[in-house]
């Protein structure tokens, strides 16, 4: 661990909140290896670090979602032993949370999600007193500089303000003495840059206030801008307290991936990658580049200048037999880039073009079409957009080519039955029988399901979104594998994860999205997970003003 | 009038049309098929069906008028109208949507039939087609209306019923229409065929071609995808927003067709907005759906539902029994069926709601 203390280091008495040797694990896993935080009254302090490093469980446990194994904490001068701290202790305490999911009710007004908190104000009766709320309450977005009337409906917000709702309300108890600590994590994960930009500059003020604020973010130009104090977590353990200080973004990578490889940052940026204008991305391997004619025949999908939601501007060139792997944090535009691929969103601008397994190439249609086109979709979120829960496993596998057992008596349920007792067997499902509800399956054998149910169309188009998430180990090893095959049998394979190591092992080369935009290749030796995350959260210094002009 | 096919969602933001509103079958016991408790809850309709007539075929009370070909005709020709607009209904029920229009577009069409060839003197070949394209017409409409705009499939089509109720006032002006119709219709109505009313065959025909459609087609296979999981279907290329619209359509041509049949029975039109016909209708889906295919809607298990009901309450009439004991058993059945279900459900772990 290396604690950079500086000059001005706090004294004691001015650390409102101190973690001290948390050690927190799961299973076999060890989340928090003895993990120290302290923070100073009245400033911004910001925890970094790389995916599990440890961040969210360290707020999980303060908040008393979990509880800590060894270590102790100490709010505002009570301290307690881990076992002996709950919700209900860090919240008199004076913690407040404002978690990613505002936990807002978009539809009622301003003034009923502050009452739903802090409860109505009843006159005799049990009657509610609407005019002292709604004044309450514009009282307290007026301090909070907060534009809106208590009226308007949450939803009418703009993302920053309701994140500022959100933050006014999580603080409405506070007294004058400023005593509550704000614990904000990943606050403009979901927000597009002018509106963090407007949260970010909302805390601040507050801070300068005197309102201590925690921080969890993964946008180091954010952190770096805002925040007084860092501490930085690797592998579940602090590797550096930065008090007062002004890091570089440099240094902070460095602390959160080991000291070699934030060099590398810088030389595998693509050049004007951030531009948008680059029509074909450059590539570390030179056989991928389209010289000839031939080579472009192998092209099985062409992004070019995709825009639409979070994507401004996305190229990107796939190849038979490819697996291309997706990087980027939450909001960078993954899960849009596949959704648009397949066609359920409708780019803004922008061309999507593949090429079936007979040579033809279609441009852009919905997904009925782009299926037609030999394109698949294994969507992230597999309960709510790729299970049929209610219905049998056969069902689940058969959705997906129908019209292939329809005969004019009717469905032929022989060759169904046998064709997904086959599917079953040969991607290893663990099922008593192909009959059975698929909500029987475990979350791994779900997954399969859902892939043999794209597989037997052999797609040359594969979109993976997250394919491994709530899977167990072992059917993740299955589905390795089973993707691999389809790799090896041509299909080419577009993988969005935000397991970095998932990416390393499954691809020959992964993109990197930051803000909607392609901001790196990655392929050979640097397809590491610690690189990865080095290029996930950093970003290079911005386009200049004229490039920019340019692709705009 | 069509129906575009658009992605039900532009973007994740905007949630996808009346999901709020499609319900699910009362179970959804998801039919762990094997074992002798699966077979048993698949036929434990059939069973009780069974009983209940060889009950009523014993009981000296009832015994000499039930079990007669003479009582079996009058009972399924007095069902027929019911099993049909038991088989339009669960058509969006499949789906995850109620139609509570269903009754009133049948009542809005034995009407309009009947007026037109008494005030109108129409060809009954026309005042039939009239009738039925009214409710092709209605069922489009409240299809658009769920699927386009999305609104809720429960509020608008009980909007819809209450509105249709009003017009068949106004345009009957609360009388019954008995002259001036084309005595050809109710002659079809009365006659039977080798001992069975011919509307039976009609709807025999009817439930057979549905059962085709639900049950044999890829197209029957994506509703009950849809009914599953809407968003999932869109994502495996069903195109849900024309498939739901089309049964709409599809259920409310059939309720006009009922109407023209409940004509022919009755031979006369009264000012009834159909609610009497609707109710027994959706207790026969719903007592359907816990068998055959448990924890679905199925046109094998609608057609079980109506006769389990009809049975009974002929059984309890003839026995005695005062005419409170129809809807009261018709409700009883029903809250008893999905109750059972639903225990039988939870026992195995399965999510039942």
């Amino acid at each position: 661990m290396t604690e950079t203390a500086s000059p001005k280091a706090p004294a004691a008495t001015d650390v409102v909140l101190r973690v001290a040797g948390l050690t927190k694990r799961f299973g076999a896993t060890l989340a928090l290896d003895k993990a120290d935080l302290a923070l100073r009254h009245g400033t911004v302090h910001a925890l970094v670090g790389g995916n599990g490093c440890g961040k969210s469980t360290t707020i999980k446990v303060l908040a008393g979602v979990h509880r800590g194994d060894e270590g102790r904490i100490e709010v505002a001068g009570t301290a307690w032993d881990v076992d002996a701290y709950d919700p209900r202790a860090g919240r008199a305490a004076g913690l407040r949370f404002v978690h990613q999911d505002l936990g807002l009710f978009p539809q009622l007004s301003i003034a009923e999600n502050f009452a739903f908190d802090a409860g109505y104000p009843t006159g005799p009766g049990g009657r509610v007193q609407w005019r002292n709320l709604h004044r309450r309450v514009a009282e307290l977005l007026t301090t909070y500089e907060i534009d809106a009337d208590p009226r308007t409906p949450v939803g009418a917000l703009r993302p920053a303000q309701r994140t500022l709702v959100a933050i006014c309300r999580a603080l409405q108890d506070q007294e004058g003495d400023e005593r509550l600590i704000l614990i904000l994590d990943e606050p403009t994960a979901t927000l597009p840059q002018h509106e963090s930009d407007v949260l970010l500059e909302a805390v601040r003020r507050r801070a300068d206030q005197g309102q201590t604020v925690m921080m969890v973010s993964h946008r180091m130009p954010e952190v770096l801008s805002v925040c007084d104090d860092f501490t930085v977590f690797r592998d579940g353990r602090t590797v550096a307290a930065l008090v007062g200080q002004r890091p570089t973004e440099h240094e902070l990578v460095r602390h959160m991936t080991g000291a070699a490889l934030a060099r590398t940052i810088d030389e595998s940026v693509v050049p004007g990658a951030l531009d948008g204008d680059t029509p074909v991305p450059a590539d570390d391997r030179p056989a991928a580049e389209p010289a000839t004619a031939a080579a472009d025949d192998d092209v099985v999908l062409r992004v070019q200048d995709l825009h639409g939601g979070p994507l401004r501007g996305v190229d990107l060139e796939l190849r038979r037999g490819e697996i291309v792997g997706v990087a980027g944090l939450v909001g960078s535009g993954r899960s849009s880039l596949l959704r648009t691929i397949f066609g359920e969103h409708r780019p803004a601008s922008g061309r999507v073009t593949v090429r079936d397994a007979a040579g033809r190439v279609h441009a852009d249609g919905d997904p009925r079409t782009r299926m037609e086109a030999g394109v698949a979709m294994v969507p992230e979120d597999r309960a709510g957009e790729a299970a049929f829960a209610e219905l049998t496993i056969r069902d689940n596998l058969s959705v997906t080519v129908r019209r292939k057992y329809w005969r004019l008596w009717g469905m032929s349920q022989r060759q169904e039955r046998a064709d997904a007792a086959d599917l079953v067997a040969r991607y290893g499902v663990r099922a008593a029988s192909a009959d059975a509800p698929f909500t029987s399956l475990s979350g791994g054998n779900q997954q399969k399901v859902v892939l043999a149910r794209w597989l037997q169309r052999q797609p040359s188009l594969l979109l993976l979104d997250e394919p491994t998430q709530g899977v167990d180990v072992m059917s993740r090893a299955d589905i390795y594998r089973t993707v691999q095959e389809a790799a090896a049998g041509g299909c080419t394979v577009l993988v969005a994860s935000s397991d970095l190591l998932e990416l390393c092992s499954l691809c020959e080369r992964v993109i990197v999205l930051q803000d909607g935009r392609v901001a790196a290749h990655v392929s050979g030796a640097q397809l590491t997970p610690d690189h990865l995350t080095v290029l996930t959260q950093s970003t290079t210094e911005p386009p200049s003003p004229t490039l920019q002009g340019a692709s705009r | 009038m069509s129906v575009t096919d658009t992605p039900p969602l532009q973007s994740p933001g905007s949630g996808d049309t009346g999901a709020d509103d499609r319900i699910s079958p009362p179970v959804s016991t998801a039919g762990a098929h094997g074992g002798v408790k699966g077979l048993l809850e698949r036929h434990a309709l059939l069973l009780l069906l069974v009983a209940v007539a060889a009950f009523f075929s014993f009981n000296p009370a009832s015994g000499d008028i039930f079990f007669t070909q003479q009582n079996a005709s009058v009972l399924l020709g007095n069902q027929a109208t019911v099993a049909l607009l038991a088989l339009a209904v669960i058509l969006p029920l499949v789906c995850g949507y109620f139609d509570f229009s269903l009754g009133a577009i049948a009542a809005t069409s034995t009407v309009l039939t009947a007026g037109l060839m008494s005030f109108n003197d129409l060809p009954l070949g026309l005042a039939m087609t009239v009738g039925i394209g009214v409710g092709v017409l209605i069922g489009g409409l409240n299809g658009l209306l769920v699927t386009r705009f999305g609104l809720n499939s429960f509020v608008t089509t009980l909007g819809m019923a209450t509105l249709l109720g009003g017009l068949i006032q106004w345009y009957t002006g609360g009388q019954a229409i008995v002259n001036g119709l084309d005595p050809r219709l109710a002659q079809f109505g009365s006659t039977t065929l080798l001992g069975v009313p011919q509307v039976v065959y009609v709807v025999a025909l009817i439930a057979a071609l549905l059962w085709y459609l639900l049950a044999q087609t890829p197209f029957g296979r994506g509703l009950y995808a849809i009914g599953s999981n809407p968003r999932s279907a869109a994502l495996v290329g069903i195109r849900v927003q024309r498939s739901v619209w089309t049964t709409f359509v599809l259920a409310g041509a059939l309720a006009g067709l009922v109407g023209v049949l409940a004509l022919a029975r009755s031979g006369s039109a009264t000012a009834d907005p159909g609610t009497g016909l609707l109710f027994p209708a959706l207790a026969a889906a719903f007592l359907g759906a816990t068998a055959v295919r448990p924890g679905f809607f199925n046109v094998v298990g609608t057609i079980i539902g109506v006769l389990f009901v009809s049975v009974s309450v002929s059984g309890l009439t003839l026995s005695g029994a005062s005419t409170w004991a129809s809807p009261v058993f018709n409700g009883a059945a029903l809250l008893v069926a999905v109750g059972l279900s639903h225990y039988l459900g939870r026992s195995r772990g399965v999510r039942t709601t």
